[in-house]
This record gives structure tokens, sequence and C-alpha cells, in this order.
């Protein structure tokens, strides 16, 4: 194993910028940004989801296989979400005469 | 080498023309041809619920002319449900929350199968049905022995008075409510800016949640009326406001 | 467990021989095919090869000691007891009637029985297969002996991978999608059912993102058996082993993109009914190449009849069979008429039943010597495997018939013009279930009592035995 394992201060640095970023989308829950809500809520849950990758569960000191094997991961949920999103956006194309 | 390269390409070229076969059929079978007859089903935890536009209703049992192509407009109750008729190599979903449909021409008269096909819960099996392929002629003798002293738009018409819809939704426009005169099939623009075809899928929307429809220069004041209409009644009002587009006036009879 | 579904099996065969049911009410029946889906599917097909001839051959084969992780796998273990306890008990306490397949929102709604229960067990044995998958995932790429290199596995041992990988990449969603109707059930939170602003549409999605994967993980594994038995068998080379083996992967890889061909009819859009037809055409290439391959493997090849081999004989006309039909499920206007009926049925068990359980039958008379030392009673293993061969073909095939004539599945009761064709399918399937019971009790289970002498001369006879597997013994 190629790995250094990260020093206690890094994960305390993450576990508070995971915080931070959990009171921030709270918070902005309360302000009303129309259609940026979702998106705003979806990238701050990415970052998050980055830094428990990334330092929580090692992927930045991992190398070779074991990226490979999480980019494997993330490919097969966007390709879940791409068929599904596909199926949903592609409905209204032939659209029968309504009721 | 000669042989593998036979061996390959000719079952690909089966699959191919199978696979174009295919979809240019169910692509066929998924645009119902102008002007077919059209048909209202709700499925319904263990049985078929029709009605005729004309007014009158049927349970598990359809009565349709012969060689006249035939739309069928569904939707659900409860849990999905699937409209089958082998004979006619016709199955579509039947889906709560949405409109689905299928359409066919029967060619021969005499009485179908119809299935549930998609498993629905316990009496699944029972709920059976079937379809009766009548003459033009019979067709239209059915029709008037069965015939209701009211069409769909205008049971829809009465919906709307006894729901209360006309207090707002005034036909000059100046009430709580749009002027529903003239607009089905036309474009809204929600206040958010978003484009929307005033079609059944919306006026069911609206009537059942309102506030997901805000519109520009109305207060959002329409309340849900979600548990007070069935499925079938809202398939009514669907038919008076659609009625009420194409001009032709529709009176309590 | 298979004992359990497959008694299920007969209850509902029995019940259908009268048009109005002869046994029970529609809702136990509805209860025993729920229970004879989820227990098959769950709790035998996904397991039975992985777990019994893959732990069994992976180390062997690849000449480890034992796999990546073995606590990882005694857990997995328990962990499939327990998932297995928890639908026991939905089973002994009342049952659960929504189908294996938890269609919303009949299942998060309008269902009073044991959902929650059923739904539990399944998501926790879920956990059970992502930890084997994971586990044999680990020890083929790390713990390969020095000079066995990939392209000298044996060829179980690619199929044993690509269905690890199916494992891992697909198994969590399921778990999702039956997490998210518990969520619905109880708390009402709305995700599938309309009425509280749900899709029910979006669960159709979920379910078959892994549940089409998983039939290929079903029978992958069984692909991999009768590899290696034609192989053996034949006594010669597997023809074109490169191809066989990537056509393991491109079956994983591809499993993944055709889910929406069980949407045909469910109101999902055209374009993707479209594209996931064509997409399940691709399917059949490397489902072709393996059945070419191994006609290749038999052809001039010096074929002995003993029972391993009869059963994998039995696979590969099954599984073509079970296969071409699937095309017919695939091509778009066919399966709008077949789909949801009882030809539905006959395919998935000509793969399931006719693939993967003969292939599973095949492997276990063919590896019980390597794993119990001793040998089983040949004579009335082939016996056994010819009558569960005709029996199979007996119950199935007048379904094929029964679907196109537009018999849907899942019913109790049925139009009488249907009678004939249930009554052949029902007796063929007594008689297979009492001959399947047979040949597991008295050719792997009472007979196995002979020398270990016979090994010795087992392993003259079959040279395919003593690659890999015999190295690593020695």
């Amino acid at each position: 194993m190629n790995e250094e394992n990260p020093s206690v201060e890094t994960y305390i640095v993450v576990f508070v910028a995971l915080l931070i970023l959990a009171a921030l989308t709270t918070g902005i829950a309360y302000i009303n940004l129309g259609t940026l809500n979702t998106v705003v809520a979806l990238a701050i849950a990415a970052v998050k989801m980055s830094l428990v990758g990334l330092f929580f569960m090692h992927l930045w000191y991992s190398r070779g296989l074991t990226r490979i094997v999480v980019l494997a991961g993330f490919f097969w949920l966007a390709l879940m979400v791409l068929f599904t999103l596909a199926d949903v956006f592609s409905r209204s194309w032939i659209k029968p005469p309504g009721p | 080498m000669a042989l593998e390269i036979t061996g390959i390409a000719i079952p690909s070229l089966i699959c191919i023309f199978l696979f174009l076969w295919g979809a240019s059929l169910f692509f066929a079978a998924a645009q119902s041809p102008q002007g077919a007859m059209a048909i209202f089903v709700v499925g319904k935890q263990w049985m078929w619920h029709l009605q005729h536009p004309e007014g009158p209703r049927e349970i598990n049992q359809l009565h349709i002319p012969v060689d006249v192509p035939v739309r069928l407009t569904m939707t659900s109750e409860d849990v999905i449900h699937d409209f089958f008729v082998p004979a006619f190599r016709m199955k579509m979903d039947v889906v709560p929350g949405r409109y689905t449909s299928e359409w066919f021409e029967a060619t021969k008269p005499g009485s179908y199968h119809l299935f549930c096909a998609q498993y629905c819960g316990t009496l699944h099996s029972g709920m059976t049905g079937t379809i009766e392929v009548m003459s033009l002629t019979g067709y239209a003798q059915w029709l008037r022995e069965n015939s209701t002293a009211e069409s769909m738009a205008q049971m829809g018409l009465q919906l709307f008075s006894r729901l209360g819809c006309d207090t707002c939704h005034l036909s000059d426009g100046t009430g709580a409510g749009p002027a529903l005169q003239g607009r089905f099939g036309k474009q809204v623009t929600l206040r958010d800016g978003q484009n929307r075809v005033m079609d059944g899928a919306y006026v069911r929307q609206s009537i059942l949640d309102p506030a997901s429809l805000p519109l520009p220069n109305y207060r959002p004041v329409m309340p849900t009326f979600r548990g007070q209409v069935s499925e079938e009644h809202i398939l009514q009002l669907i038919a008076y406001i659609k009625s009420l587009a194409s001009g032709e006036r529709t009176q309590a009879p | 467990m298979f004992f359990i579904g497959g008694a299920a099996a007969v209850m509902m065969r029995l019940h259908l021989i009268e048009p109005a049911g002869a046994l029970v009410q529609p809702e136990t029946y509805n209860k025993l095919f729920t229970m004879h889906g989820v227990v098959m599917v769950f709790f035998f097909l996904i397991p039975s090869i992985p777990a019994t001839l893959g732990n069994f051959l992976v180390p062997m084969m690849i000449g480890a000691r034992d796999l990546a992780f073995p606590r990882l796998n005694l857990l997995s273990w328990y962990v499939y007891i327990t998932g297995a306890a928890f639908t026991l008990y939905a089973l002994i306490s009342g049952g659960v009637d929504t189908g294996w397949t938890f269609y919303t929102p009949l299942s998060s709604h309008y269902l009073n029985t044991h959902v929650i229960t059923t739904a539990l067990g399944v998501f926790i044995t879920g956990f059970s297969s992502i930890l084997t998958g994971l586990n044999f995932i680990v020890t083929i790429h790390k713990m390969r002996a020095p000079g066995m290199t990939w392209k000298r596995m044996p060829l179980f041992l690619w199929s044993i991978y690509a269905a690890s990988v199916i494992f891992v990449l697909a198994t969590p969603v399921l778990a999702i999608a039956l997490f998210l109707v518990g969520l619905e059930r109880i708390f009402h939170v709305g995700i599938f059912d309309p009425a509280i602003g749900g899709d029910p549409v979006l669960f159709q999605h979920l379910f078959w993102f892994y549940s089409h994967p998983a039939v290929y993980i079903m029978i992958l594994p069984g692909m991999g058996v009768v590899s290696e038995l034609v192989t053996c068998f034949s006594k010669k080379k597997p023809f074109g082993y490169i191809f066989i083996a990537y056509s393991s992967l491109a079956i994983a890889v591809f499993s993944f993109l055709v889910w929406g061909h069980h949407l045909f009819v469910s109101s999902q859009s055209v374009y993707a009914g479209f594209i996931s037809s064509a997409l399940s055409f691709a399917l059949a290439i490397p489902s072709a190449i393996k059945v070419f391959n191994w006609t290749a493997t038999l052809y001039k090849g010096s074929i002995s009849y003993q029972a391993p081999m009869l059963y994998a004989l039995g696979f590969i006309g099954l599984f073509t069979m079970g296969g071409l039909t699937g095309l017919f499920l695939a091509s778009l206007a066919t399966g709008v008429h077949l789909h949801d009926t009882y030809f539905v049925i006959a395919h998935f068990h000509y793969i399931m039943v006719g693939g993967a359980v003969m292939a599973y039958l095949g492997g276990i008379h063919f590896w019980w010597p390597k794993i119990t030392g001793r040998l089983y009673h040949d004579g009335w293993a082939r016996f056994a495997a010819l009558v569960i061969f005709v029996g199979f073909n007996l119950t199935f095939f007048p379904q094929y018939m029964l679907g196109y004539l537009g018999m849907p599945r899942r019913y109790a009761v049925y139009p009488a013009e249907f009678q004939v064709l249930d009554v052949m399918s029902s007796a063929g399937a007594s008689h297979t279930r009492r001959r399947l019971l047979d040949s597991i009790r008295l050719s792997s289970l009472v007979h196995p009592l002979w020398t270990r002498s016979r090994i010795e001369s087992l392993e003259r006879e079959r040279p395919g035995m003593g690659d890999a597997i015999a190295a690593s013994h020695r």
C-alpha cells in the first residue's frame, strides 16, 4: 500500500469545513433563490462528498487502482442518472393529444 | 474466417432488421391517428371504469365499433394497473398521477379479453373484462340504448358549478381566477417564466395542486380539490374545459 | 431456501390446474408467488454459485490460500443468514404480496402485509452480496499466484469477476430503492407515490437498474461453470478463450444500460424505450459469442457424456432458447404484447432455471469430489440430469405458448381456454420438482460414499481439473 496517512490536524480541518458547509446549507434554505435553490444545495453536497471521499476515505493519498475503482463507481452513478433523466426529459417529445 | 464472418453477419443483420421493424411499429403505436374515437379509462383496485365522451359509463366492459381507431386516455385512482387486450396486441400501464394512452382499431366484431397486466394487489386476477366489438350500426344502437342525460362535458359543467369553480373562474375574466374560455390547448406562462401548454395534465395538476402552478396577475388563493374529486370527475372537468376552448357551448341539459 | 421457494412454486402450479384456482385464495396465491420470487432471486440464485463454488474455487484457481478477506467472507455469511431470517419471519408471520418487484405505490402505500420486513431482509442480504463481490474482486486483483496472469485465468474466474463488478456497483441501488420504499411507508415521504408528490416510475428505474444486472449476476457464474465443463469434457482448449473472457466483461458493462426494456409499457418515453431496445439487442452479441464459442469448443472434441457434461449441454440448449426468446421481448413491438405475460415467465425461467440452476447442479457435480473427497453415483446423476431437462421443458415450454396467447402473469384465476397448457405446465412442474429433489439427494448427498481412490482415477479422466486446481492443491 503506497498510502501515507493524513495527520490528525487534516481530519479536524476537514471536519470543521464539513460543519461549516452543513451550516451553509441550512442557512441557504431560508433564502429563496428560485431555480438556483436546488443547484446550490447540490453543489454544496458535492463539495462535502468530495471532502469526505478525498480525506476521510484517503482518496487524496491513493493512486492507481483505487482511483479507477472510485471513478468507475461515479461513472455508473452517472449512467443511472443519465438514463433515468433521458426518460424524464424525452417523455414529452411525442405528445399524444391530451385528454 | 469467411465462415466466421458470415456466421456473425447473418445473425447481426437479422437482429438489426428485427429491431428496426419492432421500433417502427412501436412508434406507430405511440401516436394515435387523427380523429380517433376517444374513450376514458380509470383503473381502480380491482375494476375498470370506462366512459364514452357521449356520456355512457361502463364497468369492466367496453363497447366499441369495428374498423374505427379508438384511443384510450387512462389514469389510475390508486396503484399501477395495465390495460391489456391480447387480441389487439396492445398493452399500456395505467399510472396514478398521470395520463397514459394507447390506441387500437378492431378489425373483427366479437368479444375479446381485457386483462390487467400489472400486478395490482389481491384481486389482480379478477380485474378482467371484455371488449365488445360491434358493427357500426350495432354500436350506434347500443349508444342510443345506453345514452345518458348528459355528455362528459355536461357532467363537467355540473361539477364546475357544484364545486364552486365558477365563483372565481368567471367567464368575463373579472374573477379571482382566470377565465377558462378558449384557453385549453394554448400556452400558459407561469409566474417564474416557465411556459406550459394547458392540456389535460395541466388542468389535472391545477385542480389537485394549484399552488404548484402560480400565475402572474393572480393571487394563489385556489384551494386544492384533492380528496373532493375522483379521477373520473377530473376527466369530466377536463372535457368541460376543453369544450370551452373549441367554442361549442356546453349547456346544462 | 431453495426448498421453500420450490415448494411455493409447486403450490402455484397445482393451484393453476383449475381455471378458477384449485387450491388457495388469490391472496395466498399472491403471497406464494412473491415468496417464490423473493426467495429464489435474492436468497438462492444470486448467492448460489458465488457463495458455494465461488468461495471454494476462486482462491484455488488463482493459487491463493484463501480469499483476501476471510473474516469479511464469514461476515457476509452471517449477514446473509440475518437477512434470510427477516424474510422467513415475514413468511411465517403472514407473508407479503407485493411481487418480488415491490412496485410502488402498491408496496409503499396500499398493502398491509409484511413489506418492511421482507424489504429489510433483502436490504440486509444485499450487504452480503456486496461484501462477497468486493472480496472476489480484491482477491482476483491482488492475490494471483506468480505466473497466473489475467489471460491465463480459468474462464470461471473471468465470469465471477464480471459478476462481482455487478454485485458491487448495482446492489447499493436496490438497497436505496427499498430503503426509500420503507421511508415512504413509515414516514410518508413523497418519493414514489404520486398522491404525495412522488413518481411511481422512478421506482421502476431504480429497481431495474439493479435487477436487470442482477440476472447477469445469476447467469454469469453459470456461464463460467459451463465454460469449464465444456472445455473439460470435450478434452479441448476453449475455443476463443479471450472472446469468452471479454464477453463476460462486456455483459457486465452492457447489463447496466438496458434496464429500460422492463419499462416499455410503463409510460416511459418512447425514445428511452427505443434506446434500451437497441442496447438490449446489442447485449445479445456477447451472449451469442459465448454460445458460439462453446459450440466451437465441442466441435470435433472427444466428448464424454458424464453427468456434469449433461447439465452443461442442457445449459447451452436452454440458455440459447431463453436468449433467443429474449430478442422477442427486447424488440419493441412484440415486447409490448408479451410484456408481463407468461412468455416473460418462460423466458426468464429458461435463463434462470435452465441456465443458472443447470450450471449450478453441473458445477456441484463436477467439483463435488474436490469439495468432499467423495464421488457421487454417476448413473443416478446422469438419470437425474436427463429427467430434469425433460421436466423443465415440459413445465416451461407451454408457458411460452400461454404468454403468446395472452395469459398475464401473477393471475390466480384465468380464463378457461388456457387450461390445457396450464395443466401441462403443472404436470411438468411437479415432475421436475420431484426429480430435482431426487437428483440432489441421490446423486450428491446420499450416494457419494465412494472411496478416495476413485478421485485419482477421476483426475486422470478429466484433464481440465488437473490445471490450476490441482496445481494449487499440491
